[in-house]
């Protein structure tokens, strides 16, 4: 029978894929409705909340900041509760990350502010002495692409249920109708801000990549 | 299939796959080089803008060295010994011949525009996993059309027997598909919202923690059938091939294919230890990590004892010494993995420098020593000339082994100290380091990493400057030579 | 019986079935060599010798025969 197996490409290709797909099949499988459940008052992001972490994608932060606490004593005290998966449940991709070349940012929301991150975004080592991140201008002056994020909210809505509301339509007409409430949301955040280059594509109708991200980062609690 | 006396190997295919081997090895030793010297300089993420950040760097570094320099460096070697092992020519199927030429060109113009997306920030953001939806179509077509080939390959061959080597290749073109798809399934946010936002965005099709658990099941076993079962592969085929001894015990090799096959892909769960995962995966995953041990050992001291009563081979010729080399580091990082796959280890060892230490002295050492030694094998056959400089090689391989030294030991330390100041507390259990702190005490760890960046970037180029001068200065060979490959 | 019992018992029963059909290999390798049925160190010739025009070590591909058989 083996040599058999040896011999035969196509049964021998079979072979290896079954032997291959095992371990997926018995450790993923079985458990994906219990971990794709989410706490009981876990809400989904706003639009300019995904559009921040669109941002947090494209300039790739994962790269640096994990956003996964651990249950050790030395974690908690520094970062806060330790994670649970219910958090995670509308996270697509999750953002764990796997390198901490910067602190975990899980709970950054919690003990970081606005004017806290627009500063340091701008000039981390002013903020931070001895930081070897790099300074973040150009998201100062880069247009955030909320209409994508509205696209992703109600592909999220349409496909996987999330519980956006009824107000998640497809379509031009409804993101129209939707656009106003990123905005006043964007303006909330270019209030508490200094930079005046960013107040005024706000107040154009334009939400520049910093506002988005700091809007996604305090909602990291 | 007529036998005629003209019947040759056909080795242009193998021949464009090596240039890009070597094109794509550069560039990403190249950004990897960068990325590194912008840890231990944080003014040179300036050089280019918004597209010279570390982070925007990073994922170009890794993608280009995954699915650039290893994958073509595959796909080169599987043009050249498929053949061999198989004894039938590609040129005796047109349909195949053809096919192979549109894989290379789509795989080419693919791989440098998904380069450009990541540059631009278009990315899913899932580690080496980061190419949006289009690009995946394309790796998958490009995947598909070299799996056609393999199959048609070997559908027409005279050996009826499959070399272990081709057994490899066929489990790395297995795997890399069922794991790529599974990860990669995300849906186009464009086309199901009414035609709003960006075509290129998608969303994943897994959330939170079940997309971490496909993610991490996809991003260990990429790392098995890319980095290790086709490298294995070519082991097994260049060095019996160049020392004249035939594998030490083909039984071995049987035996730990698969029980790699069978073991790799529990491990896959070991990068989310202390995670939100379930526990009794957790377990799995490092348990199975240390039973990983034997089938990666098991290949190794294979090819180490392919050696018995030859070592003097090993003084005598350099590509014995790199593929000897290679097979030792393959060693040190499987037990490597294992040991920071302990449950205690790696609550020390993981998000620290450690674990790109780990990568490096598998990839560095292992996968890109493999390669390029297979390079040096080939290129004499395939351009009928003799290798251009032994003493080149020679100073290349000790730069180089200098270089994935000086490396992993580096980030051993910066990512052990790291650890253990993340979690250092006072007589009161208040911790005592602040985060800055755990980042300014490793500069100098990432300017010793920095400069082993400089030095292996260095070899490598002394490496393709030497591949280059095989073709346009290299001797003549009147014939190919069976074992030991020929060099000045 | 819910997800996880299946799980565990399918896990359970594969893992038993893997482990024999590996030991199973083992024994074939080795006895099939001991009662000279078939020499499997030979194959490691496959790649020392492998001009296109050397004798395979097992000659005659599936499809080769079948074109024979079916003259």
């Amino acid at each position: 029978m083996f040599h058999w197996l040896e011999k035969n490409p196509f049964f021998f290709a079979s072979a290896i894929s079954i032997v291959i797909s095992f371990a997926g099949l018995i450790e993923i499988v079985p458990n994906f409705s219990k971990a794709a459940r989410p706490l009981v008052d876990l809400k989904p992001r706003t639009v300019l909340e995904l559009a921040g972490k669109e941002v947090y994608k494209k300039d790739n932060c994962i790269a640096c900041h994990s956003q996964l606490i651990r249950p050790f004593k030395s974690e908690t005290d520094r970062y806060g509760k330790y994670s649970l998966s219910g958090e995670y449940a509308y996270d697509r991709p999750f953002l764990w990350g796997s390198k901490r070349t910067g602190p975990d940012l899980h709970r950054v929301g919690n003990y970081r502010t606005t004017d806290w991150h627009e500063a340091h975004m701008k000039n981390p080592s002013k903020i931070v002495p001895g930081s070897i991140m790099p300074a973040y201008k150009h998201q100062f002056t880069n247009v955030a692409d909320i209409e994508t994020a509205y696209a992703e909210a109600v592909t999220v809505r349409n496909v996987f249920h999330t519980p956006y509301g009824p107000e998640f339509k497809s379509g031009k007409a409804a993101w129209e109708a939707h656009k106003p409430k990123v905005l006043a949301d964007a303006k909330k955040i270019a209030d508490e801000m200094q930079d005046e280059g960013v107040k005024k594509m706000v107040a154009e109708g334009k939400v520049p990549e910093i506002v988005a991200l700091i809007a996604y980062l305090n909602s990291l609690k | 299939m007529q036998s005629n006396a003209a019947l040759e190997y056909d080795y242009s295919l193998a021949k464009k796959f090596t240039f890009l081997t070597i094109l794509f090895g550069f560039l990403g030793m190249l950004v990897g080089t960068i990325i590194a010297a912008q840890l231990a300089f944080p003014e040179l993420n300036y050089l280019l803008g918004e597209y010279g950040t570390f982070s925007r760097l990073r994922p170009i570094h890794t993608n280009t060295v995954i699915f650039g320099f290893t994958v073509s460096g595959v796909f080169a070697t599987w043009f050249y010994f498929g053949q061999r092992v198989l004894k039938v020519s590609i040129a005796e199927s047109r349909f195949l011949m053809v096919l192979g030429n549109i894989q290379f060109w789509l795989y080419f113009l693919g791989a440098l525009a998904a380069t450009v997306s990541l540059l631009l920030g278009i990315s899913a953001s899932k580690e080496y996993a980061q190419y949006e939806w289009p690009f995946d179509i394309v790796v998958v077509l490009v995947w598909v059309l070299w799996g056609i080939n393999m199959m048609g390959l070997i559908g027409i061959r005279r050996e009826k027997a499959l070399y272990i080597s081709v057994w490899y290749y066929l489990a790395c073109f297995l795997g890399i598909a069922m794991l790529y798809l599974f990860n990669n399934m995300e849906i186009p946010t464009y086309f199901t919202s009414g035609g709003l936002g960006n075509p290129l965005h998608s969303v994943s099709m897994y959330a939170g923690t079940n997309d971490a658990l496909v993610q991490w099941w996809y991003g260990h076993n990429a790392v098995a059938f890319g980095f290790t079962v086709p490298i294995v592969g070519m082991i097994y085929y260049f060095l019996p091939k160049e020392s004249g001894q035939a594998i030490y015990s083909y039984k071995l090799s049987l035996l730990s294919f698969w029980g790699l096959m069978f073991v790799y892909l529990w491990a896959g769960s070991h990068h989310l230890l202390w995670s939100t995962v379930p526990d009794w995966m957790q377990t799995m995953g490092s348990a199975f990590s240390v039973v990983l041990i034997l089938p990666s050992w098991g290949s190794a001291i294979n090819m180490l004892l392919t050696m018995k009563g030859e070592w003097n081979q090993l003084t005598e010729n350099p590509l014995i010494k790199f593929m000897v080399l290679a097979s030792t580091f393959y060693m040190l990082s499987t037990i490597e993995g294992p040991i920071q796959a302990i449950k205690s280890v790696n609550a020390i060892a993981h998000f620290t420098d450690w674990i790109p230490g780990h990568v490096h002295d598998g990839v560095l050492g292992w996968v890109a020593f493999m390669i390029m030694a297979s390079i040096f094998h080939m290129a004499p056959r395939m351009f009928k000339k003799e290798l251009y400089s032994k003493k080149l090689m020679e100073a290349q391989f000790w730069l180089q082994t200098t270089a994935v030294v000086l490396y992993f030991t580096s980030m051993w330390i910066a990512g052990i100290t790291q650890g253990m100041m993340w979690r250092a507390v006072d007589e009161y259990g208040n911790l005592m380091y602040s985060f800055i702190d755990t980042v300014t005490v490793l500069h100098p760890y990432y300017t010793i990493r920095a400069l082993s960046g400089v030095m292996y970037l260095t070899g490598f180029i002394m490496f393709a400057y030497n591949i280059y001068k095989t073709m346009v200065a290299g001797k003549e060979l009147s014939q190919e030579p069976q074992f030991r490959t020929p060099m000045a | 019986m819910d997800i996880s019992e299946i799980q565990g018992y399918a896990s359970f029963f594969m893992t038993i079935f893997l482990v024999i059909m590996l030991y199973g290999y083992i024994i074939h390798l080795y006895r099939s060599e001991k009662r000279g049925e078939r020499d499997y160190e030979k194959y490691g010739n496959i790649a020392l010798d492998d001009e296109i025009t050397s004798k395979p070590v097992e000659d005659k591909p599936a499809s080769q025969r079948y074109k024979e058989e079916n003259k």
